[in-house]
């Protein structure tokens, strides 16, 4: 009696019919697969591992809830990948999580690694909403090609503030917020991080002056490498230009260092007012810069917690992510997870991209947690113009929004008191 | 003299697009010079372990956040301010050095560079990775009582933390050279370096030799680390950026070289400081990546290094 022999080429055929071949023939699977991709190690980290929480959270509360009600309690499942913090990894991570069943991504924070995604997403017909990424042509290059005739549907959809709209709104609330407090700074300097992200930040607030053409001049703009050694020389030259405002982009470890060296240099100032950017509001920075935060605003995508639900969500983020404040980064995935199951629900079926993506352009979801200027809809690029940032300040060592006045929960203080 | 050709530069600098003013000019100046104490420090152990054994460490800067990581646990566990506690760190370091010498670099001495090379990309990615798990992602700093200290010049001003800084990393690599060209240990390591087979041949215990070595060397950068962790803020991927700024300065003081990396760190630094005055601060690397390639074209082996026979 002769023994089966597995032979190099069974094995291969094996093997690889196991790993999906076949899986069109699939019986119909009892979750639905969505590839969740954030920076969760390296230097974004910290927000990364925030989104991903926000996003595991969301599907946990929708899939507790019932899952998705109209495709007969169908459950969400997380695909969960790591870009690294490296821009490329975006493509790698998005290719293996579809290989392994995801039928709709979310992702990525970082622009970068975002844009990286997009292609994967294009190619391969995943739908893709992005949870975080502000960078314009992200959206904006797929709509062109969809346009021009090159690519025939477009996968990807963003609920985020884009860098541009940042830039109007940041410019918008500065001038508002001068006003209100009856005070006419002139000069205000910007300094920000030279990443992607910095960058983008950066030139849309600058163009956004430069159409507005408030009564205040951007008077200096100072770059930084990302991630700096050194912000001594940095602040010097902010101080040699006399501001009245300093405008600052930062990134967690650059705000680390800027603050204490703007209090060593004894600026004087009316305060200082970032156009938006992480470092200089979350609980971790909090504990580390103390009163170097004290009075300081920034423009950021900020939860509304006048919805009694955000108050909840923040409280069960807190407790799993031993202590951690629910804000832009966790926030936004949060949100975006529910947008997901809104389009689900509304789909007409699950099976074919192009049904997901029809239900996606016609979303009108007002569910969110975060502040929105109305709901959540997709324009011709596919960004959510009604993602808009709230400008926040530290008071009493505590974020709270402030402005615009609708999404205020407290009077805000500019100038700064003098120390 | 010089005054005066600086001042004649202005013009020359403001055409060209830079902004410059003296007092700039000089606050850059000190804060590079400060600083600059702290890169000599770091690059110091990295030279001498590649001057001992001609190993690579590409660990350099993920060991250096470690010291950071150990003088902000010294600080906000026993209150041990960074100033205090650098020795406690320098030791620990050490210990982590000898560990590593004798567990894996020892098999690999002899090994081709790109053997070495992997083994220290290995180990710097565990040490990263242990970091980020023990420690989290989130960037950190250590609380000094000198943190927010300065010394005010007329319109200068000097932080008195990096003062602080700055003499204690001079201080130790002067202990350093005093130690390696004055002891008979210190000899002994010196003489593994120059020759090994000759050192061999005297009833050396070369293995022994590189084991300290590798410890000072780790010392040095662990003593670096608590020195800035109050300075700079770090995360556990801080580590590669650590790593490359180290070896840009071995490379320009020349490998091997203690006088070279210790002159190479204020060089790095001051080129750095002063970029950020005179062009976009963004650029300011490009000072001394540009520094790296003169020095590379005209002096290959660095300012104070041999040449290879």
């Amino acid at each position: 009696m002769t023994k089966p022999r597995l032979t190099r080429r069974t094995f291969l055929a094996t093997t690889a019919a196991a790993a999906g071949f076949p899986r069109p023939l699939r019986a119909q699977p009892k979750t639905f697969k969505i590839g969740v991709v954030h920076p969760v190690t390296g230097p974004l980290a910290e927000p990364g591992q925030a989104c991903r929480l926000g996003a595991q959270m969301a599907a946990d509360a929708i899939n507790a809830a019932g899952g998705i009600k109209s495709k007969g309690g169908l459950k969400l499942e997380l695909i969960v990948g790591d870009t690294q913090t490296k821009p490329e990894n975006g493509r790698v991570e998005a290719e293996r999580v579809v290989n392994q069943g995801a039928q709709m991504l979310m992702g990525s924070f970082d622009s970068g690694s975002t844009s990286a995604m997009v292609s994967v997403a294009q190619q391969k017909r995943v739908p893709f909403l992005i949870d975080i990424a502000a960078a314009d042509p992200i959206t904006a290059n797929v709509a062109k090609s969809v346009k021009d005739g090159e690519q025939k549907v477009q996968y990807v959809y963003r609920n985020f503030p884009t860098g541009s709209s940042f830039g109007r709104k940041a410019v918008q609330y500065f001038t508002d917020i001068f006003k209100e407090a009856n005070v006419s700074p002139k000069r205000v300097v910007l300094m920000y991080c030279n990443d992607l992200f910095g960058q983008n930040q950066a030139r849309g607030f600058q163009a956004a002056h430069k159409a507005a053409n408030p009564s205040w001049e951007i008077v200096e703009v100072i770059p930084w490498p990302e991630p700096p050694s050194d912000l001594s020389t940095e602040v010097s030259r902010a101080k040699a230009a006399k501001p009245d405002v300093i405008a600052p982009i930062t990134r967690p470890a650059s705000a680390l260092l800027l603050l204490p060296e703007i209090v060593k240099q004894r600026i004087e100032m009316l305060g200082i007012v970032g156009p938006g950017g992480p470092g200089l509001y979350e609980a971790g920075q909090l504990a580390q810069l103390k009163q170097n935060l004290e009075y300081v605003m920034t423009s950021v995508p900020w939860p509304n917690f006048k919805n009694p639900k955000t108050g909840a969500a923040a409280e069960e983020f807190r407790k799993r992510s031993s202590g951690k404040t629910f804000d832009t980064n966790s926030g936004y995935s949060y949100d975006g997870m529910f947008v997901i199951a809104d389009i689900l629900e509304r789909a007409s079926s699950l099976d074919d991209p192009d049904t997901i993506v029809d239900a996606m352009k016609k979303t009108n979801y007002s569910g969110g947690l975060m502040n929105y200027g109305g709901p959540i809809v997709f324009n011709e690029v596919g960004d959510n113009a009604n993602a808009i940032p709230t400008m926040i300040q530290i008071l009493s060592q505590k974020p709270v929004a402030v402005w615009p006045r609708e999404a205020a929960v407290q009077k805000f203080i500019f100038p700064r008191p003098k120390a | 003299m010089e005054l005066s050709r600086a001042r004649a530069l202005i013009p020359l600098l403001s055409s060209t697009g830079c902004s410059v003013d003296l007092t700039l000019v000089g606050q850059g100046l000190i804060s590079g010079v400060l600083f600059g104490g702290v890169y000599s420090l770091m690059a110091v152990g990295l030279t001498l372990i590649f001057g001992v054994m001609r190993v690579v460490n590409f660990a350099h800067g993920d060991m250096m956040v470690w010291g950071m990581y150990l003088a902000y646990l010294l600080a906000t566990h026993a209150g041990v301010d960074p100033y205090a506690g650098f020795a406690l760190c320098a030791a620990a370091l050490f210990v982590l050095g000898l560990l590593i010498q004798r567990g894996l670099v020892d098999r690999i001495v002899d090994a081709p560079h790109e053997m070495q090379i992997l083994l220290m990309l290995g180990v710097a990615l565990v040490l990263e990775n242990v970091a980020l798990m023990v420690f989290g992602p989130e960037p950190t700093r250590v609380t000094s009582s000198l943190a927010t200290a300065t010394l005010w010049l007329g319109p200068v001003f000097v932080d008195v933390n990096r003062l602080v800084a700055f003499a204690v990393a001079v201080a130790l690599t002067l202990a350093l050279s005093t130690f390696l060209f004055r002891t008979e240990l210190g000899r002994t390591i010196r003489a593994a370096a120059d020759n090994t087979y000759g050192a061999l041949v005297i009833g050396t215990d070369v293995r022994r030799v590189y084991a300290v070595a590798f410890g000072i060397g780790a010392a040095c950068v662990g003593a670096a680390g608590a020195l800035v962790s109050s300075i700079l803020p770090f995360q556990p991927p801080t580590g590669l950026s650590l790593s490359v700024t180290s070896f840009n300065v071995v490379i320009i003081g020349g490998m091997g070289s203690l006088a070279g990396a210790f002159v190479g760190g204020l060089l790095v630094s001051v080129a750095e400081s002063l970029g950020a005055v005179f062009l976009k601060p963004s650029l300011k690397e490009l000072f001394s990546f540009t520094l790296l390639i003169v020095i590379l074209l005209f002096r290959p082996a660095g300012l104070f290094g041999k040449r290879a026979s």
